[in-house]
């Protein structure tokens, strides 16, 4: 059986906090027409226009480039070394010259927890783009060809459907002995994939049989240029949400990963590891716990709202259905 | 219909396999196995008696087969590790508690979780709904393993005297509130936005017009009209959500110390006890496989059009 | 004559979205008598169906909200209803079938459920006999073999099917007045002549009234007794049927009618087949003079005519037209000056 709208619309659905309304036949001038594709250029800058008038969207962007910058720039210029184990300042509770606090080994927390960004968000991105490429190579292929070698792919994607990701995951790390950033990659995006190679799939069947590319081929385009000119770019902005809605349950995954000891390993940090770290104090200095899941559940805030404010911008039809 | 479901149930069996060979083939890329991985040293023709004992020895495809034979005739296999006892002992036991779990949790998520989206959708973008979405949203982000911490905090240390919730365990039904919870809030969000979206747009059907213009009362037109055509999404969420329960469970069940799978799982990969991996592999796969298909079944009955077209 | 059933008096539904407002229907008025069927004609976006929706209360709110006007049915106004009693007025009192047959119809539940549940809100009758005269009803708009049918779910039925299946649940209280939206635009061809002619023969059986909403001549001129043409939220021609198709008034009615022959001119010259050139007026900032000046062949005459909003004016009695350059008045001029 392959994908119905509403198996697509939930997969793609966690909503908005928009208000979103039909108007029974659009009287002219209402807004939101869009859908009919147009030059990728003007498509983007449409899409952009529409993602700047969403106002979670715009602030949940912007505290996610926040984010990043931090993660980026504070462990260059912290005045604490991440690693540097103090006993004397041990488990301290947040206050000015530790913001965050100190862990239990009396590492600056607001330092530790930038450099665990960087981990947890780079294992998130890389993990993300390999979940993918092999979504969209799978989802291509099965799309394109069609007929036999489709419908074998896609029995095989519904078979998967709904596989926990994690024993797959555990038993990956242990074939590589133990987490790193790139077992931890390999790890998380080996069985996480089939959701975004059904959506690659249903989105290239739908595009195929769309007008356009119909007519495109009407007047003697040739594949190739069917799938550069039209194709693909109507496909990249589906991917740009699904970036963002893929990260959140990697980064979940890696933290769990870490916190039941499988992920990266002391002294290096992730926030999973982190975590960790704080639950074997949480009776004390439940802080350490805190700072680290607060850092988690702030991106994957973060990016939920990008996500749904691309969908808005990118896919208009979505919410003109 | 009962094409579809005899139709259903007989593609799970393939389905099985292909599970069962991915495990079998990640399984066996796990370096050395528990004799030779053992820091003590076993003297070579022990070990090699050993691994012919337990068929280590044999072609891959042998032991595949032999393996799905096990599974046919519902006998897992010994534990490769622990002596005299049965990847089946191991499963009786421990399974029970991570499947109660798993069910409660999904009830808590589907019992608060589909009203809270209803409601949030029938009020959309007034109060109400902007609560709901708020509550959804922070749910949906805050990993478990800190629910469960901040609620063994509160209830168990904070104002333990009041409440005197036990936290680890699984025996009282006190013990089992605090790990729902945990597991079932991340899902009861996921549920409330699916629903409140599912919800915003079937309202938004010709058909909820219709009944509006046929002058239906606005309760029917909610619950007869809107409710059941929403609930299509959800409950197609349901089946990844099963898998998402119990791969969550692996990080409840360590912080509550229940006496599940979960945490028996991670000592068995590091002990590269194959049987049990693979046993429990299969068995979680199972139920997610079981899990899809009444989800498809239940799709059908929802969903009319599908019935004949499937 | 008694008062008409229904009276439109300057109704306004505006949509309060976050661009502006969209002024969707700026004062429109309208009328119809029982048992008499009204066409309300225009492009598609003129307001037509938000006019409808206007008048049954299903505006969708927000962002649309009705800023003005009367709806005077049968002595009472709508607007000032509550919506518990505009849910009693529906259905029972007026009824509504709409353009799309394949998605009006609810698809998880059979066509029993949906019509036994409209009589049986409106007519304390049991399940047996509201589900008898569901199959008296499937029987009377044409619907082979109706014990059967009556427990198939609408995909079961084909779009012609479905369109009988509404009309059937819009008659299933016998309602004094029927809107129909675009009752035929999304049948094939063959099946829309069947689809008004039972229509038509209902109207007549049942003694009903009838507004019927479409943006095809070739149907209004098939039912109605009356017609109003819309242009950008506004009526902008009425008059009966057989007058307006003889002496169209409004360059915009004989442009709908192809009775332009400038406009045709140009239109072959683009090789097209649409017949009116340009787009109609964005609603959320209509021109303040004459919202079809745009588009009007006449609009540059000297005597500045597009900058005023003209009012709606009777020409003749029962033919009433929002022009300053209506066909007679130029045909007239013509004759009074010599070329």
């Amino acid at each position: 059986m392959s994908t119905t709208p509403h198996q697509r619309r939930a997969l793609l659905s966690p909503l908005r906090l928009r208000r979103e309304r039909r108007y029974p036949e659009l009287p002219n001038g209402v807004p939101g027409e869009a859908g009919t594709p147009v030059r990728a250029s003007s498509l983007w800058r449409d899409a952009w226009y529409r993602y700047i008038r969403n106002r979670a969207a715009v602030i949940a962007g912007v505290a996610f480039l926040a984010l990043l910058a931090y993660c980026l720039v504070w462990p260059l210029v912290s005045p604490y070394d991440p690693y540097e184990v103090d006993f004397s300042q041990a488990s301290e509770s947040p206050s000015l010259a530790h913001p965050f606090g100190t862990d239990q080994f009396g590492r600056d927390l607001f330092t530790r927890t930038a450099l665990g960004g960087r981990v947890s968000i780079g294992i998130g991105f890389a993990a993300t783009l390999v979940i993918l490429s092999i979504g969209v190579a799978y989802g291509a292929i099965a799309g394109f060809l069609g007929g036999f070698v489709d419908n074998t792919l896609m029995r095989i994607l519904d078979a998967l459907y709904g596989l926990p990701y994690l024993p797959f995951a555990i038993i990956v790390l242990a074939i590589f002995g133990g987490g790193n950033f790139w077992t931890m990659v390999v790890a998380l995006s080996i069985a996480s994939w089939f959701t975004t190679a059904r959506i690659v799939r249903g989105q290239i069947i739908t595009l195929k049989e769309n007008d356009y590319v119909r007519a495109a081929h009407a007047v003697g385009a040739r594949w190739l240029r069917v799938l550069g000119r039209h194709l693909l770019p109507n496909t990249l902005g589906v991917l740009v949400i699904a970036v963002f809605l893929e990260l959140p349950g990697v980064i979940l995954g890696e933290a769990f990963l870490s916190f039941i000891g499988l992920g990266i390993s002391p002294p290096d940090a992730s926030w999973g590891s982190m975590a960790q770290d704080g639950y074997r104090a949480y009776r004390t200095s439940p802080h350490i716990i805190i700072v680290p899941s607060v850092a988690i559940a702030y991106l994957i805030l973060c990016a939920n709202f990008i996500a749904d404010g691309l969908r808005d911008a990118l896919d208009p039809r979505t919410r003109e259905t | 219909m009962t094409r579809l479901i005899v139709r259903r149930v007989l593609w799970t069996v393939p389905v099985i396999l292909l599970v069962i060979l991915m495990t079998f083939v990640l399984m066996r890329q796990i370096e050395g196995n528990p004799f030779r991985h053992s820091e003590r040293a076993i003297p070579e023709s022990i070990q090699q008696n050993l691994e012919e004992k337990y068929g280590l020895d044999d072609p891959w495809y042998v032991q595949y087969l032999r393996y799905v034979k096990g599974v046919v005739t519902l006998d897992l296999g010994p534990s490769l590790v622990l002596r005299n006892r049965d990847v089946n002992d191991i499963v009786r036991e421990h399974f029970p508690p991570s499947l109660e779990l798993g069910a409660l949790a999904m009830a808590f998520a589907l019992v608060f979780g589909i009203p809270l989206g209803l409601l949030a959708a029938l009020r959309a973008n007034k109060w109400p709904d902007y609560t709901a979405m708020v509550v959804a949203n922070v749910g949906f982000a805050v990993p478990s393993f800190l629910v469960a911490t901040l609620l063994i905090y509160f209830f168990a240390v904070r104002w333990g005297d009041v409440f005197d919730v036990p936290t680890s365990g699984w025996e009282s039904w006190q013990s089992k509130v605090l790990p729902t919870i945990a597991l079932g809030l991340g899902p009861m969000a996921y549920f409330a936005r699916l629903t409140r979206g599912s919800v915003l747009e079937t309202l938004q059907q010709d058909y909820i017009r219709t009944a509006r213009a046929k002058g239906l009362r606005r309760r029917r037109v909610v619950v007869v009209h809107t409710l059941r055509n929403s609930l299509i999404p959800v409950v197609t969420a349901a089946g990844p959500i099963l898998g998402f329960l119990i791969t969550g469970s692996f990080v409840i069940e360590q912080i509550f110390a229940i006496p599940g799978i979960g945490r028996y799982y991670v000592t068995a990969v590091t002990a590269r006890d194959y049987s049990v991996v693979m046993g429990l592999t299969v068995l979680l796969a199972l139920i997610v496989i079981v899990a899809n298909m009444v989800v498809d079944i239940l799709y059908g009955i929802l969903d009319p059009r599908t019935r004949e077209a499937r | 004559m008694s008062a008409p059933l229904l009276e439109v008096r300057d109704l306004r539904t505006h949509f309060f979205t976050r661009e502006g407002v969209v002024r969707a229907v700026d004062g429109v008025s309208l009328s119809v008598d029982r048992g008499r069927t009204l066409g309300l004609v225009g492009e598609s976006g003129c307001g037509k169906s938000v006019t409808a929706l206007s008048i049954i209360g299903l505006i969708p709110k927000p962002p649309a909200r009705i800023v003005g006007g009367e709806v005077i049915f049968d002595g009472r106004d709508l607007t000032k209803l509550s919506e518990r009693e505009l849910e009693d007025v529906r259905g029972e009192r007026i009824a509504m079938i709409f353009q799309d047959p394949m998605t009006s119809l609810n698809p998880t539940l059979t066509i029993e459920t949906q019509l036994v549940e409209t009589i049986r809100r409106h007519n304390d009758v049991s399940k047996r006999e509201a589900r008898r005269r569901g199959i008296e009803l499937l029987d009377e708009v044409g619907i082979p073999n109706p014990d059967a049918r009556i427990r198939d779910y609408p995909h079961h039925l084909s779009g012609g099917m479905r369109q009988r299946v509404m009309i059937a649940i819009a008659l299933s209280c016998e309602p004094d007045l029927l809107i129909a939206d675009e009752p035929t635009t999304a049948l094939d061809v063959t099946v829309q002549a069947q689809v008004l002619d039972l229509l038509d023969e209902l109207r007549r059986e049942h003694d009903m009234a009838m507004i019927v909403i479409t943006h095809d001549m070739g149907v209004i001129a098939e039912v109605a007794d009356q017609v109003a043409v819309m242009y950008a939220g506004q009526i902008v021609e009425q008059a009966s049927a057989v007058e307006l198709f003889a002496r169209p008034e409004h360059p915009y009615t004989e442009a709908l009618l192809g009775a332009l022959p400038q406009l045709e001119d140009a239109a072959s010259r683009a090789g097209r087949l649409t017949a009116i050139p340009g787009r109609p007026p964005s609603l959320l900032d209509p021109p303040e003079g004459c919202r079809f000046a745009a588009r009007c062949p006449y609009a540059g005459e000297p005597d500045g005519c597009a900058e005023h909003p003209p009012e709606l004016r009777e020409l003749r009695p029962g033919h009433l037209v929002r022009s300053e350059h209506p066909a007679s008045e130029r045909a007239r001029s013509r004759e009074g000056a010599p070329a």
